[in-house]
């Protein structure tokens, strides 16, 4: 778990880097590029017929919108691969249950969808992707929870961390049993001093915020506007996934 | 258990896409009106811990582990509207950053964890959880929010058509059987260490006249998980008592005129039959659950 864990702070840092970058893609609106990814989202998850020449498809634009937005495909395919596990188990009950087409249809749509999320997110910073939520008519209430969680998981997860450490050294016994109390009740200990550290965190967190003159939203830097290339863009993408989708059914 | 995209039928993720939106509208007004003003740094933090607090393991037997989920215990913490707000925001996190649960499918995801299991975990302590039955209040939330999430989620799949065979529907129900039994005893073990070295950060739940409410709801749950567990493992019977009391017509007309003009070849009337039945029951115990919440919260607000 604490392996999975800390992959998952790595992945989100090379993320973070790459959705720092300058292309065509990183430039659009974070609401087009949200848009234009619903748009896939849904042309995938309704695809019924051809599903193997479709994917394909699908995988070849995918991997050209990489490539367009200067990211490192090979790099990019993998890191989209983190769904495979659950879908691993998933398609291989469907295979025993003799419906190969139904594993390689939730194979291809959880592999590619995660992918297309993924193509989002690292052309596109978090908080001006969760902007672009709020002026699409998120709760903001909601979004700031969210930015703030993303913000303090790094502070909080270093100091589970520490306390994973922690409780390895005192706890270390070479007793097996089926159900070691001790240690169950330590583990809750450590978790209940993370729960009120985290409190206080929020105390002082806040405190600072209001000192700083905070009024109720958080103020981004680069305002990008929905311009005339964004409404492009979306036409574009819909265009493509659409058209995409039609060809190959009208071909198969 | 967090279903990626790709999984759920088409009506079924957007039936529950709609049903999600307003429900986490809601509870974003609720929880922003019942906490005080600096509640935005405190859910977001919370959330974090969530999050971190899946690097503690949970030593269980020779050398397996487990770790919190959480809801149970944020709704103890921060009250209902608030826990859901940090669980959707933990989703969302989820979905966008780690690629864990889909998009499409986060309205699935909300309903599973952030308010189905959320409001289960929430009402034994609600009920109980300032009197003598604390602990087991405390414990009975655990494992009912693990539960109702898990048992939901299988149901989703199952809806859409999902293959599950006999064997591994049971199985699976013995894995959130143990889980819920794991998230009761972990939840009560960090609220028992909160209770001794912090007891003001938790909030005590009080409860008055209208406990037989609050009692009908925990038996609602059980019966509803008990219904989608029977309904997983016999579809059949399901769709004959949907055939009778003419829900699935009704619903299968329904959902069958926007769809009238898509290629309908492939999909077959026995599995639109089988996914109106389906969605005509979530929708009713989603409809219970959000009743539920409302007056929670606004039994909370008052």
């Amino acid at each position: 778990m604490a392996g999975a864990q800390e992959g998952r702070v790595v992945h989100h840092v090379v993320l973070d880097r790459w959705s720092r970058g300058e292309s065509v893609l990183h430039r659009r609106d974070a609401r087009a590029k949200t848009i234009a990814v619903l748009i896939f989202l849904i042309a995938l998850a309704t695809a019924q017929r051809a599903f193997l020449p479709l994917s394909l498809c699908y995988l070849g634009i995918l991997a050209a919108t990489i490539v367009a937005a200067g990211l490192p495909l090979g790099a990019a395919l993998k890191r989209a691969a983190v769904v495979l596990p659950f879908t691993a188990v998933f398609a291989a009950i469907s295979l025993a249950a003799g419906e190969p087409m139904r594993a390689a249809a939730l194979v291809g749509k959880s592999y590619l969808s995660a992918l297309a999320v993924l193509v989002l997110v690292s052309t596109t910073p978090l908080p001006e992707l969760l902007r672009g939520l709020e002026r699409m008519g998120v709760p903001r209430y909601l979004l700031m929870v969210a930015q703030f969680l993303y913000r303090y998981l790094f502070v909080i997860s270093e100091e589970a961390q520490h306390m994973r450490v922690a409780l390895q050294t005192k706890s270390g016994t070479l007793r097996r049993a089926l159900w070691d109390r001790g240690k169950f009740a330590a583990a809750g200990g450590a978790l209940g001093v993370l729960f009120a550290r985290s409190y206080a965190h929020a105390e002082g967190i806040h405190q600072a915020m209001l000192a700083r003159g905070f009024r109720g939203h958080f103020l981004t830097l680069s305002g990008r506007s929905f311009g005339r290339a964004d409404v492009f863009f979306v036409a574009a993408a819909l265009v493509i996934v659409a058209g995409a989708r039609a060809a190959v059914e009208a071909w198969i | 258990m967090h279903i990626p995209d790709g999984y759920l039928a088409t009506p079924v993720w957007a039936t529950l896409d709609v049903a999600a939106a307003p429900a986490v509208g809601y509870l974003a007004r609720r929880a922003q009106k019942s906490l005080e003003q600096s509640s935005v740094p405190l859910l977001g933090v919370m959330g974090a811990f969530v999050f971190a607090a899946q690097m503690i393991n949970f030593p269980v037997a020779a050398g397996t582990s487990s770790h919190l989920v959480g809801a149970a215990l944020l709704a103890y913490a921060l009250g209902p509207a608030a826990a859901g707000v940090v669980l959707t925001a933990i989703l969302a996190v989820q979905a966008l950053v780690f690629q864990d649960g889909g998009i499409l499918a986060l309205g699935a995801n909300v309903i599973n964890m952030a308010i189905a299991g959320m409001l289960a975990g929430y009402l034994p302590y609600w009920l109980m959880g300032a009197g003598r039955w604390r602990r087991q209040a405390i414990f009975l939330g655990g494992f009912l929010s693990l539960l109702t999430s898990g048992v939901l989620a299988m149901g989703e799949l199952i809806l859409s058509g999902v293959p599950m065979p006999g064997v591994v529907i049971r199985l699976s129900l013995g894995v959130f059987l143990v889980s819920a039994v794991l998230e009761g005893a972990i939840t009560l073990a960090i609220m028992q260490a909160l209770t001794a070295i912090h007891p003001e950060l938790l909030r005590q739940p009080q409860p008055d006249g209208r406990r037989a409410l609050g009692w009908i709801g925990v038996g609602a749950i059980f019966l509803a998980v008990v219904g989608v567990a029977m309904a997983s493992a016999y579809p059949d019977g399901i769709e004959r008592l949907a055939d009778a009391t003419g829900i699935a017509s009704r619903a299968t007309t329904l959902l069958r005129t926007p769809l009238a003009d898509y290629q309908l070849g492939t999909l077959g009337s026995a599995w639109l039959r089988k996914a109106g039945a389906g969605l005509a029951g979530i929708s009713l115990i989603y409809g219970a659950l959000l009743a539920g919440g409302k007056w929670l919260a606004r039994k909370r607000g008052a």
